[in-house]
């Protein structure tokens, strides 16, 4: 495992990445509760990318839907003075 | 007689509550910044998406490495676009001016030598590299360093999901 960075870099230890791929398992939603609960760090880093591309399509989804609904939000409405008092008080 | 039901405290300093108050703040200043320009569909649902990414962006600070390297890529994004568009309109004569604007394009803070290669520690084809591109700001880290802020990321990004579909439910209900 020679690295080209080069330097005082320490070799990675197999703990730590052991340790930093079940601390991702845990937040993506498809393997939080598999079992056995240790699955392999391809399918982690898999599972990963997946989840990272859904979530950015569902900002870019819920960003269109906002817009829309902003757009049509009336200024005397219950929520819209609901959104101005949260606002005005930060 | 059962005691009254005590409510359930608010921590004020939870990351949602401090991306939903940003977020609405980045929005607020949306509507009444360009309130009757600009307003296509496509151009107002990407400011939304712009102003999410701002928000998260904003509250973890320069704390992480990708919220760094969004908050340098909103901030320049003028310049990015003049310089992405220079480099459409350049043909050979300007060769010289097209690596230049290239150069520049590719550019962070956070990153010296781009193009410096890291070792596969997990020997899988192609998974880490896909990570990086996904994860903004995490070109030039290490395999640990990358796992580390892929979780954190991913931990803001959900939690700002969470934000706008609060919101968006509450401006459904009309």
């Amino acid at each position: 495992m020679s690295r080209r960075s080069g330097g005082s870099t320490p070799r990675i230890s197999d703990d730590q990445i052991i340790e930093l791929v079940s601390k991702l398992q845990q937040l993506l939603p498809e393997l939080r509760n598999r079992r056995p609960n240790k699955a392999s760090a391809s399918k982690v880093l898999q599972e990963t990318c997946n989840y990272v591309r859904s979530l950015h399509k569902e900002v870019d989804d819920l960003s269109d839907r906002l817009s829309r609904l902003l757009s049509t939000i009336d200024d005397d409405s219950p929520q819209a003075s609901i959104i101005r008092s949260l606002i005005n008080n930060n | 007689m059962s005691p009254p039901q005590q409510p359930t405290s608010i921590n004020p300093n939870s990351l949602k509550i401090q991306l939903a108050y940003r977020f609405l703040h980045n929005l607020n200043n949306l509507n009444t910044k360009r309130s009757n320009l600009d307003n296509t569909r496509i151009r107002r649902s990407h400011r939304v998406k712009l102003a999410a990414y701002a928000s998260m962006a904003y509250v973890v600070g320069s704390r992480r490495a990708w919220s760094r390297a969004i908050l340098w890529k909103i901030r320049n994004r003028a310049v990015l676009a003049r310089f992405k568009r220079v480099d459409h309109k350049i043909t050979t004569p300007l060769r010289h001016h097209h690596v230049h604007a290239g150069s520049v394009k590719r550019r962070t803070p956070s990153c010296s030598n781009p193009k410096r290669e890291y070792s596969d520690p997990f020997g899988n084809s192609g998974q880490e590299v896909k990570l990086r591109k996904l994860v903004p700001g995490s070109s030039t880290m290490d395999a640990l360093g990358l796992l580390d802020e892929t979780a954190d990321y991913i931990k803001c990004l959900a939690t700002q999901v969470e934000v706008m579909k609060n919101l968006v439910d509450l401006y459904s209900i009309i």
